[in-house]
């Protein structure tokens, strides 16, 4: 089914700029992609009218589910800034959002989703010369929702924008600075899960060799 | 019509492969490209003037094609198969189309070889004949059932032999007599013969066919069934022994009243239904094709041989139901879907809702230009459109007709064919698209929806109805005249129509901020006494904030440690110690573990409170500590102190967001992910402490707050073994193609017994597999534990021996029904309760069914001795688990 109409879950032209990816490697990656970048947003919104509107696309039954919420943030306010990665368990899921949700509106905003090629230590931060997103730099209109003026106007705002999003004044950099959200569900009494509960009788035998596998694992998730 | 007008665009028609990433195609098509896309573009303009012109262009393409080559059969009859399977609604064009080319040529001279050689048109039917074996051989029905739309229209045009048409119809009957078919399988199969016999019936009569043998076949099977037809009809009527007539009309036996309504006239209500363009050409006078006898092959059931230790089936084979759609307006705004005409327009709909669902805004286009693909006068015009001479029974209203079909999807039971958010941001667009028009229809039925909630409007449909609500109002500025709802907030708090503004607001402050939506409503629903919106802006609730309260020092303590990054062990000391401490001031009956715990978790959640990752960010750094709390603490645990340890947390945290209770299904999640507590804890806790969130402890009621954690702790264990089960077929997949190249290998170097060898010797099982075998095993016994523990909740709230519930046993009475009005608090929520069961039982239904057995001598043989309410719960559960009531 796709001869008489594109559908929406194809592949854009969003990118990101920095990957150190060639093209076929990249599309390979979106091919399997469990991430959304989520762009237009307020800077107002929260988190959790994301988490709202994005579980409505979610297939638990399948083992999915939202796996975590990256809020993008000025890389020097550490306050909101206009976009965010949300990431699901599942590829399918990132793809119905694709289809149902991007180019609705939260908050009030019509936002855009695109497949990302997924989240990395530093990706929080915009990346435009005052330390929001590029966008907003050479933005001529008065956007409310995204602090007025362009970059020029906002710093004048600041003050008054601090009280409502000092929310994130403690966002950390570095490795560890954002959680995972939970991994795949492992055996109890692994060496991965040390003081999940005792182990059973029928429990002995495998266990090193689990806890290998699942430390295979992990390290394989965190490639 | 106005629907012609000049909106049309080119490019909407071009195939997404014409426009890919390969950019050279746009510029050079090859001349089959070309060929197809102009098949496919058919109809752009006006589809009846340009069918000539088209004809004659695929005729100048095959010679084209002849002249350099082989003929472009296979190009064209591609272009028609993708046109009818794909545009549905231009399946009466595309028999037309076909038509013409069966005339020959205008000039002779130009096709070359006229020695008798069959003609263009029948070499691309029997072309497409061999498209139409391959969807039938992989069971693609929705392109199986379009196929025979075409081969239906075909027949009246007299292009296929109605003798054999009538054969195929009835191949697809014979489905529906399979022992054991699915429910799902029947009625793909039963609306392929009813929809190719709605059309094509006026030929196959006049041809001597016994058409009512399909009919009675449709009917049998339709009455085998009914019992399925109460649990999934969207209005509740519990005294009701068989399905509701009203509200709602089943697909299926929409179908069968068409027909019968048909055969009534000798199908002469065809005509009046179904577009026929190739009408007007003069009669097909050549020999037909006569279309081979097929068989519906036999569905594939995967066979991954997994089963669970105690050997039961754990492959979950979902069955269909009986699909009910909700009807809102009358007969003479939308077509009745069991009368011919209306029944080819909403079944038309449904269509393109199905086939688009791949891009909505595409979707929302073509349902508002279906009109152009209808009989003249279906709709009423546009406004502006030039006036036309109403037709008599018709003349419905295009957006209340699409935004009804589109409703009704998704409240389908026990769930929609698609994610209900594809049908709210659908509707979003048609919004956008044409406001004027579309908007009043929404209006109109949202006001009939709110109608039907004091008419037994089923929960879970309600729970969609304030779902489309809220994110619909959220795309267009939270506008909804609330006043007009004031009178009924005079009504029981618990009556369905308070719940749903109740909780259509919740949602909507979700998606946005409870200021924003108080904004919105009339003063008279501001008042905290109308208990429309929540009392306060959604926050938190941490207990020991307060200095007056009770350790508040000891909260402080622990939350200063937390705030300083302790590390995990010692803040696991410093709670044992802050234990001994409060054990020996503690005044009274103090459980003092679970005093210590609620301050731990409820600190730990305190300092996560600022957003959904820095509450993951807590929990992930204090993993440990919470292991800690989980296992009860210490090293002398005992199985019995876990569980309460576990319950503690989930108390705790339904504290802390008590006035978020989103918040509340979200900790949850994130803590069955963290493997801190188990799906079957948060099934026990939704059952003992759920409802005492908001209310008293011991009641036995069941909200929808209570079906948000169900579900959410159900869909966690069923997801894990779905998970499981993937990662065992992969392994073994993946060992067999080792085995399989090893085999290769060895038998190319000694190319002697290769396969006798393979026999004897087993392949061991890779360490991954055991690992993932053993997942797999202790998985399902959880998931069945899960579930096990739901069931025994309802029966303990509905049905148990030892706890009889009177008010279970009144409030499904006929009598009670009628006195509605009157019911109090209570009765309400017995009434939702109910409810709540039976969704349990429906969308559950096909994992229940994998236990049934021991599900039944675990919880079912709780219940007491016949009564109403224990025969209503045993019903109820034999019919979702397919067994005889």
């Amino acid at each position: 089914m796709a001869h008489v109409v594109t559908p929406l879950d194809q592949p854009s032209n969003y990118k990101d700029s920095q990957a150190r990816l060639d093209r076929q490697r990249q599309n390979e990656i979106l091919a399997r992609s469990t991430t959304l970048y989520i762009g237009n947003l307020s800077f107002y919104t929260t988190e959790e009218q994301i988490y709202e509107l994005f579980s409505k696309c979610t297939s638990p039954e399948e083992g999915g589910g939202i796996k975590r919420i990256i809020m993008g943030l000025d890389r020097n306010t550490r306050t909101p800034c206009g976009f965010c990665f949300v990431e699901y368990y599942t590829h399918a899921e990132a793809l119905a959002c694709l289809r149902y949700v991007s180019g609705t509106k939260l908050d009030e905003r019509i936002i855009r989703c695109d497949l990302d090629l997924g989240y990395r230590e530093g990706r929080q931060f915009g990346r435009g010369k005052s330390g929001g997103q590029v966008r907003d730099e050479h933005r001529q209109d008065y956007d409310p929702g995204r602090g007025g003026w362009g970059a020029q106007a906002q710093r004048l705002e600041i003050e008054r924008r601090r009280e409502v999003e000092e929310r994130y004044a403690d966002a950390q950099e570095g490795p560890g600075a954002v959680a995972g959200g939970g991994g795949d569900w492992k055996e109890a009494g692994t060496a991965d899960n040390p003081l999940k509960r005792p182990r059973s009788p029928d429990d002995q035998g495998d266990n090193e060799r689990a806890g290998a596998r699942a430390r295979m694992d992990d390290d394989h998730a965190r490639m | 019509m106005s629907y012609h007008g000049g909106g049309h665009r080119k490019r909407r028609y071009q195939g997404a492969d014409d426009h890919g990433h390969d950019h050279r195609r746009d510029t050079f098509d090859t001349p089959e490209q070309k060929l197809r896309k102009s098949i496919i573009n058919l109809g752009e303009v006006d589809p009846v003037q340009e069918l000539p012109r088209l004809a004659n262009d695929i005729r100048a393409a095959n010679d084209a094609a002849l002249a350099t080559g082989g003929p472009a059969i296979p190009a064209i009859s591609e272009g028609f198969r993708i046109g009818v399977t794909e545009q549905p609604f231009k399946i009466p064009y595309y028999a037309a189309l076909l038509r013409l080319l069966h005339d020959p040529p205008a000039d002779p001279e130009a096709t070359l070889p006229t020695d008798g050689s069959p003609t263009l048109g029948k070499q691309v039917l029997e072309d497409f004949w061999k498209g139409f074996q391959a969807f039938l051989d992989k069971l693609a029905w929705r392109e199986i059932r379009f196929c025979i739309h075409f081969f239906s229209h075909c027949t009246v045009a007299g292009l296929v032999s109605s003798q054999t048409m009538f054969e195929l119809l009835r191949s697809f009957t014979v489905v529906l007599q399979e022992f054991g078919v699915s429910h799902g399988r029947a009625m793909k199969a039963g609306l392929c013969a009813a929809e190719g016999l709605m059309i094509a019936g006026p030929i196959m009569l006049k041809s001597g066919a016994d058409v009512t043998e399909i009919i009675t076949a449709i009917r049998d099977y339709s009455e085998s069934v009914i019992s399925t037809k109460t649990l999934v009809h969207p209005v509740v009527k519990l005294h009701e022994p068989s399905p509701v007539i009203e509200h709602a009309d089943e697909l299926l036996d929409s179908a069968l009243a068409v027909l019968n309504a048909l055969k009534a006239e000798d199908f002469a209500q065809t005509a009046d239904s179904f577009a026929q363009p190739y009408v007007d050409f003069p009669a097909f006078s050549a020999a037909p094709f006569e279309v081979p006898s097929v068989l519906v092959p036999p569905e594939v059931i995967e066979l991954d041989g997994l089963t669970t230790e105690t050997g039961e089936d754990a492959q979950v084979k979902k069955e269909e139901w009986p699909a009910y759609f909700v009807r809102l307006f009358d007969n003479d705004v939308t077509p009745d879907p069991t009368t011919p005409s209306g029944y080819a327009i909403k079944s038309a709909i449904l269509d393109i809702l199905d086939v688009f669902e791949v891009n909505r805004k595409e979707c929302a286009r073509l349902l508002l230009e279906y009109p152009k693909w209808t009989l003249q006068g279906t709709f009423k015009p546009r406004p502006g459109a030039p006036e036309q001479e109403p037709v008599p029974e018709k003349n419905w209203q295009l957006e209340n007709t699409v935004i009804e079909v589109t409703l009704g999807s998704i409240f389908l039971l026990p769930e929609s064919t698609y994610k209900p958010i594809y049908y709210i941001t659908l509707i979003t667009e048609i919004c956008k698209l044409s406001p004027q028009t579309v908007g009043p229809a929404v209006g109109k039925s949202i006001r009939k929806l709110y109608g039907l909630l004091s008419d037994g409007l089923d929960v879970e449909v309600a729970h969609r109805f304030a779902e489309w609500f809220s994110v619909h109002m959220s795309n267009f500025g939270f506008a909804w005249v609330w006043k007009e709802w004031v009178p009924d907030v005079s009504l029981s708090v618990r009556h369905p129509k308070r719940r749903f503004v109740r909780k259509a607001l919740e949602y909507e402050i979700r998606l946005s901020y409870f200021d924003r939506i108080l904004k919105t409503l009339p003063e008279a629903m501001q008042s905290p006494e109308a208990q429309c919106m929540p009392e306060d802006a959604p926050g938190p609730e941490y207990e020991y904030d307060d200095p007056s309260k009770p350790y508040h020092d000891a909260a402080q303590s622990l939350l200063s440690l937390l705030r300083g990054r302790t590390k995990a062990e010692d803040v696991v000391t410093h709670l044992d110690s802050l234990k001994n401490t409060i054990s020996e001031t503690a005044e009274g009956d103090v459980n003092v573990s679970t005093v210590v715990r609620t301050i731990a978790v409820q600190s730990l959640l305190h300092i996560g409170n600022r957003s959904f990752s820095h509450f993951l960010n807590a929990i992930e750094r204090y993993l440990p500590l919470l292991r800690n709390i989980a296992s009860g603490g210490g090293a002398s645990t005992t199985g019995s102190s876990n569980i309460d340890a576990r319950m503690d947390i989930l108390n705790a945290v339904s504290g802390y967001w008590k006035r978020v209770r989103n918040m509340v299904v979200i900790v949850f999640d994130k803590l069955m992910q963290y493997q801190i507590v188990d799906p079957t804890d948060v099934v026990a806790w939704t059952f003992v402490y759920g409802e005492a969130s908001t209310s008293a402890v011991g009641k036995t009621t069941f909200d929808s707050f209570q079906w948000d954690v169900l579900k959410g702790a159900l869909d966690k264990a069923n997801g894990r073994v779905t998970i499981a089960r993937k990662k065992v077929t992969a392994l073994r997949k993946e060992a067999d193609d080792n085995a399989a190249k090893a085999i290769a290998t060895e038998g190319a170097a000694m190319d002697v017994d290769a396969e006798a060898k393979a026999d004897v010797m087993p392949v061991a099982e890779s360490p991954a597999l055991t690992t993932a075998l053993k997942a797999f095993s202790t998985l399902t016994r959880e998931q069945k534990a899960a579930l096990s523990r739901a069931l025994d909740g309802f029966v303990g709230y509905l049905a148990a021996a030892d706890k009889p519930n009177p008010t279970a046993a009144e409030v499904i009475t006929e009598d009670a029904w009628h006195n509605r009005v009157n019911w109090n608090e209570k009765q309400w929520e017995t009434w939702e309760t109910w409810c709540w069961f039976r969704h349990f039982c429906r969308a559950y239904s096909p994992y229940l069914r994998n236990y049934t057995q021991s599900l039944e001598e675990a919880s079912v043989s709780k219940i007491g001795p016949s009564d109403p309410a224990v025969d209503l719960f045993k019903k109820t559960w034999n019919i979702a688990t397919g067994q005889d009531i």
